[in-house]
């Protein structure tokens, strides 16, 4: 039944036919409203959320048949000209945006507040924004945006968005001489920047530039994969198993295919067998190749049984309804310290999966290294402590859900718009299994809502390509909230397990670390992701013997995967908290005591060769890589005094005499990451100058909301000495870009930005010898680009407009272009200093965490306001899965919390103030002095909060998550801190 | 979403009750736990934004009467109420469905964590039906079920009282595991607690877990739910009795 629906859309009369279950946020985009994201089917992440009757509401939980004779505004009806309303103005001034995947929503409800106040207060404005989840900003930009749109709308002058620059604290070698001073005062949105003295003063790199793609986002232009819709699309739908682990007795497929509208039904008794590993990694991707597109074993509940392709949503759901699967349910374990028991369910028993290390024992890998006796340091050491630490499993909740669509061209070419980090690994992934050639598959990667390593997966491509050949119309698939939860892919769980001995100076003599990482059923990124907890949890701090130690086991809980940060959070939270308790043990000052350990420049990050993808043995290496730049010290300096440090021993603070109930206390923890993974990560650029003097530049590249299209950019426009603006950034769709591993493991900048650097570096060259030619200089190389024109020592200059008419109509003619690719042996580590002050409900166990500053060195931030937004967001993912962020089980293996709510991420209303500061160093191995930045914020906080709960309470915790209860128990328990036998 | 197969708007209560005698047919309020839920089942929606609902007035009697289709966010903004209960109106749901979730659609669904619920409950709600069913308490209706074939018209509530509040969440807004709220008028002090029962409940503020066997989750076991009401009842004894 159709039902005419008639409202007034953004000021003007609007009628739609509706079924009576359309939403108004599917009716509104039937209208072309592609400003309204689907974020989930409840609206609790407002990513749908329009002004209904002038009022903020997620149009996900509006039928649209009650919307008929209502007002509906969505962020489009601001487009009434090519320049911006002042509110989207604010919001790209000071970078609010990340993937900008809930931006209209964001604009729409400042709209709305202002209109009822001019004046707002941060409290109302956090409450406008509680209903709009964000997993990127930790709503800090966003929340100076408001008040930046409000100043604007009251006739106020507002400065420009930048850094507050500070003087350094320390030599940037040493301690700071003294504690404390005066905390900088600016809005902590503003980033603090310690600048390095070795960094020259540059056009555009360094500069707060507003990212190249915010006029699109702010305006909710059509960018997302799904906004588009090839005309006859099919949608599709998967059937997932019920079960934890069953094998698949048959499957009745009749009364599915019989349902109108219904295309094709895929499953395993009609789609070929091809193993894979879809982890988005390298050629060639680790193994094992445990996984089939449909397999007649299910193994976690979730797990793919079937997928159908129909004429609607609702008819593929009723077909993946009727068809009947008769399982046979085995047994399941999804605690991975009892996986590898004799009496465990074998998960893979499977013939033709091969490279498990030892199948009957669910032990997918066992990764070993070492150096130096450990054994013998162990024995020998004056203090030798021991403890074990478990990390919990938690999801990656991009705001978009995984979508994917898949059709054949003209050309009967497959083509997949897809939102993925990985657009090269997934065509080459994608093609055995659709038994086409590589060169027959073109991934194109719009814009995408966030990714967070969930998207570093081949996760649905795959179904849609099937689909689409099997039908040969146009297919796509969306997951729902749910499915994004259980079905896509979430962090490793592990059991950790460090081994030190410390001598009588504090210094650490042998560290060993075991774990024990859930992989879940498939393997994935399991290999790679303990490998890096080993690398972050075994570099940090010198030891004369270091063993790695890890058995990675399959189970059958949701599958894990990467996830922002790849292991280093586990590690980092057992490796801080262990040292911590040290130090407590040993009544030493913590950070004196990991000072005393931590690595410095010029120190060898002796265990990093021994693991890894390409591992080498001690005798085959020729030395160790080292540390090049650290700024620890000032980070560390910067961090104490914006935390107040010293209140540590202030008992009147610590112990409020007016709220009884409450322990206050701070903690810290030191942080070290990796940039790129060296020798592996490889990225490619490609930039043509065009009639105007501007540049196309095109990036394989994948920015997920990073900043990484611009920062890029801004390399490229440094050297060629033009404004941000003339560079048009193109990414990334492997029929036209240049190849590059995709966004992840904090190679971004470093790698493809090298990519950029030196492809402009040949374009420039290209400009040098033409101007040279106009202006009848014998020497190019004495030309200088700035300012859009070249320029002879003389003073001479031709802009790069004449130079691009000249080269590319007038005289001997060529296309000035340079490609380039880079590929780096190093792996510079950033460094950070992350605090966290807390209060604690001795009482009922509740932890509110009050502030967390962190102090990165990210080398030189190419976009410091970027960078910042990357910190800000980092460190509220990372309190979430310290605090409140967990995947919860039932005896079944079924997710009792697949919504958000029950799985609990932080909103604008209840954030700690957060301050970031960005501490220069010169990383002469990146691009203008560059490290990384994204995935550091993710490692320091965790421990950070456990340590200040330590401070505050006495109660040592070594599982995640702080929830209530948990800190209740031990609270109850008192266990003291101590780590060991001493 | 469920299924929804047909859709009524009716304009009048009659319409609407005559529409919803149907077994097939729900009422539709803001549409916040209806179109949110995802259990398939087909159905018809009976939309009430047309029965003039919507309205919170003065009854006269020193009571607050708050139409059924009233938004949570008419609820926050409704300065005949008291602070305290409009902010348990701003913490029941974020900014973007507090919008379009309704006091009548809170009270049916009667959920064991709501804030709100409580407050009510602890100022002496009752609820106004239309259908073969007479006005009763909020305790009551909570306690003995939704009577079937009656439509929720109003619930009204007396704003006096000295209140307070208490919760533990595992953040600052999440939705509490448990929570108290009190209400302290000439002597009498009426306390609402949730997480503890099927649905919010009174509570003796002499023996505050009298009678409960909350049932356990994730977030809070049975025990540690019963150590929290006993916590923070009294604590808000303590806040209301300074």
């Amino acid at each position: 039944m159709t039902i005419d629906v008639t409202f007034e859309l953004n000021g003007a009369p609007a009628t739609v036919a509706v079924e009576p279950h359309h939403t108004l946020r599917e009716a509104l985009r039937r209208l072309g409203m592609f400003s309204v994201h689907y974020g989930s089917d409840s609206g609790e992440t407002g990513a749908a959320a329009v002004l209904y009757d002038g009022r903020l509401a997620s149009s996900d939980v509006i039928l649209a048949a009650s919307a008929d004779g209502h007002s509906v505004t969505t962020v489009e009806s601001l487009n009434v000209s090519p320049d911006l309303h002042p509110v989207q103005t604010a919001f790209v001034a000071v970078g609010a945006f990340q993937s900008g995947y809930s931006a209209g929503a964001m604009i729409l409800g400042t709209l709305a507040l202002l209109e009822e106040d001019p004046d707002p207060s941060e409290a109302e404005i956090r409450d406008m924004l509680s209903g709009i989840l964000d997993r990127e900003t930790a709503y800090v930009k966003p929340v100076e945006a408001v008040k930046r749109a409000a100043a604007v709308l009251r006739g106020e002058d507002t400065e420009p968005f930048a850094p507050l620059v500070l003087e350094p604290l320390t030599d940037g070698y040493r301690p700071a001489p003294a504690a404390g001073g005066e905390v900088p005062e600016a809005s902590h949105a503003v980033p603090r920047l310690v600048p390095s003295r070795e960094v020259p003063d540059m056009a555009v790199v360094g500069k707060p530039e507003v990212k190249v793609d915010a006029v699109r986002l702010a305006k909710g232009n059509p960018a997302f994969t799904d906004d588009i819709e090839p005309r006859g699309m099919l949608y599709a739908k998967v059937l997932r198993s019920p079960h934890a682990h069953a094998r698949i007795l048959s499957i009745d497929d009749s009364a599915a295919r019989a349902v109108p509208g219904v295309h094709a039904v895929l499953h395993h008794g009609n789609t070929p067998r091809v193993k894979y590993a879809s982890g988005g990694q390298s050629w060639p991707n680790p193994h094992p190749y445990d996984q089939v597109s449909f397999d007649d074993r299910v193994r976690h509940v979730g797990d793919r049984v079937a997928a159908v392709a129909a004429e609607t949503v609702e008819a593929a759901e009723e077909a993946v309804r009727l068809i009947e699967v008769t399982y046979d349910v085995l047994p399941a374990v999804y605690d991975e310290r009892f996986a590898m028991d004799a009496d465990a369910p074998k998960v893979h028993d499977e013939d033709d999966t091969t490279h498990i290390c030892d199948p009957e024992r669910n032990l997918v890998h066992h990764i070993t290294a070492q150096r130096g006796d450990v054994d013998g340091n162990l024995a020998i050491g004056a203090h030798a402590f021991e403890q074990t630490f478990r990390v919990h499993q938690v999801q990656q909740c991009p705001i978009e859900p995984h979508i994917s669509m898949a059709w054949l061209d003209s050309d009967e070419r497959m083509v997949v718009r897809t939102a993925t980090q990985v657009p090269f690994h997934t065509r080459r992934m994608l093609a055995p299994l659709i038994d086409m050639d590589i060169k027959d598959i073109r991934v194109i990667k719009p814009r995408i809502g966030g990714g967070f390593g969930a998207k570093q997966e081949m996760l649905i491509e795959d179904i849609v390509a099937h689909l689409a050949i099997a039908t040969r119309r146009p297919v796509r698939l969306e997951l729902d909230r749910a499915e994004e939860f259980y079905a896509s892919r979430t962090r490793h769980p592990q059991t950790i397990t460090f081994r030190t001995a410390v001598d009588d100076d504090g210094r650490l003599l042998a560290q060993e670390m075991a774990i024990i990482g859930n992989t879940g059923p498939y393997g994935t990124h399991g290999f790679t992701v303990q490998i890096v907890s080993g690398l972050r949890g075994l570099t940090s701090y010198n030891a004369a013997a270091k063993r790695f130690d890890c058995h990675v086991v399959y189970t059958n809980i949701p599958v894990p995967g990467a996830y922002r940060g790849y292991g280093a959070p586990q590690a980092e939270f057992a490796l801080e908290a262990h040292m911590e308790d040290i130090a407590r043990t040993l009544d030493l000052d913590p950070i004196e005591f990991k000072r005393r350990n931590w690595v410095k420049v010029g120190d060898e990050m002796d265990i990093a060769p021994h693991l890894g993808e390409r591992a080498v043995a001690e005798e085959e290496l020729d030395e160790y890589p080292k540390v090049m730049s650290s700024g620890i010290e000032e980070c560390v300096a910067q961090g104490m005094r914006e935390i107040d440090w010293s209140r540590r021993g202030d008992a009147a603070w610590k112990a409020p005499a007016d709220r009884p109930n409450i322990r206050r206390g701070i903690g810290f923890a030191f942080c070290m990451h990796g940039t790129a993974i060296p020798f592996l990560d490889m990225g490619g650029c490609s930039i043509k100058l065009n009639d105007d003097g501007s540049f196309n530049m095109l990036i394989g590249a994948t920015d997920l909301g990073t900043g990484a299209d611009t920062v890029i950019g801004q390399i490229a426009a440094e050297v060629l000495g033009v404004p941000l603006d003339d560079i048009k950034v193109y990414s990334s769709d492997t029929d036209m870009t240049p190849f590059d591993t995709g966004a992840y493991a904090s190679s971004t900048t470093y790698i493809s930005g090298t990519a950029a650097l030196r492809a402009a570096e040949a374009v420039r060259e290209r400009l040098k010898a033409r101007a040279a030619m106009l202006l009848e200089v014998d020497e190019p190389c004495t030309i200088e680009l700035r300012d859009r024109r070249a320029y002879a020592a003389d003073g001479r200059s031709v802009t790069l407009e004449e130079i691009a008419l000249d080269s590319l109509h007038w005289q001997e003619q060529e296309q000035i272009m340079g490609t380039a690719s880079h590929v780096s042996p190093d792996c510079p580590p950033p460094f950070a200093a992350q605090f966290a002050e807390v209060e604690v409900d001795v009482d009922t166990g509740q932890v509110t965490v009050t502030k967390l500053v962190m102090a990165v060195d990210c080398g030189v931030a190419i976009n410091p306001v970027t960078a910042s937004g990357q910190v800000e967001g980092g460190m509220i993912q990372a309190l979430g899965y310290a605090h409140c962020e967990e995947i919860v089980l039932d005896d079944e293996g079924r997710m009792v919390n697949p919504s958000f709510g029950p799985y609990k991420i932080y909103r604008a209303d209840e954030m700690p103030d957060t301050v970031v500061y960005l501490v220069q160093t010169m990383e002469d191995s990146g691009p203008f002095g560059a490290k990384a930045v994204a995935e550091i914020p993710k490692d320091g906080v965790a421990p950070a909060v456990r340590n200040a709960i330590l401070d505050a309470t006495g109660a040592a915790i070594n599982d995640l998550p702080f929830t209530p209860e948990r800190v209740w128990a031990a609270l109850q328990a008192q266990v003291p801190p101590a780590a060991g036998a001493g | 979403m469920p299924l929804v197969t047909a859709y009524h708007r009716p304009a009048s209560l009659d319409e609407a009750l005559d529409l919803l005698s149907a077994p097939e047919r729900v009422a539709l309020g803001g549409g916040t736990t209806l179109n949110a839920d995802r259990v398939p089942s087909d159905l018809e929606a009976v939309d009430l934004q047309s029965l003039g609902l919507d309205a919170t007035t003065a009854a006269g009697d020193g009571r607050v009467r708050i139409g059924a289709t009233a938004t949570l966010d008419a609820v926050r903004r409704c300065e005949l109420l008291p602070d305290s209960l409009r902010e348990l109106a701003r913490l029941e749901q974020p900014s973007t469905l507090r919008t379009l979730a309704t006091v009548g659609g809170l009270v049916a669904k009667a959920s064991a964590e709501s804030l709100l619920l409580a407050g009510l409950l602890a100022h002496d709600a009752r609820v106004e039906l239309a259908g073969p069913a007479s006005d009763a308490s909020l305790a009551g209706l909570l306690a003995g079920g939704f009577p079937p074939g009656s439509l929720i018209t109003a619930v009204t509530v007396d704003p006096s009282g000295r209140t307070a509040t208490a919760r533990t969440g595992r953040t600052p807004a999440d939705v509490p595991i448990v929570a108290a709220y009190g209400r302290r008028t000439d002597g009498f002090v009426a306390m609402a607690v949730t997480g503890v029962a099927d649905h919010p409940v009174l509570v003796d503020v002499g023996d505050p877990t009298a009678g409960l066997d909350p049932a356990g989750d994730f977030r809070g076991s049975r025990d540690y739910r019963l150590h929290l009401a006993r916590t923070l009842t009294a604590r808000v004894m303590q806040e209301m009795y300074p």
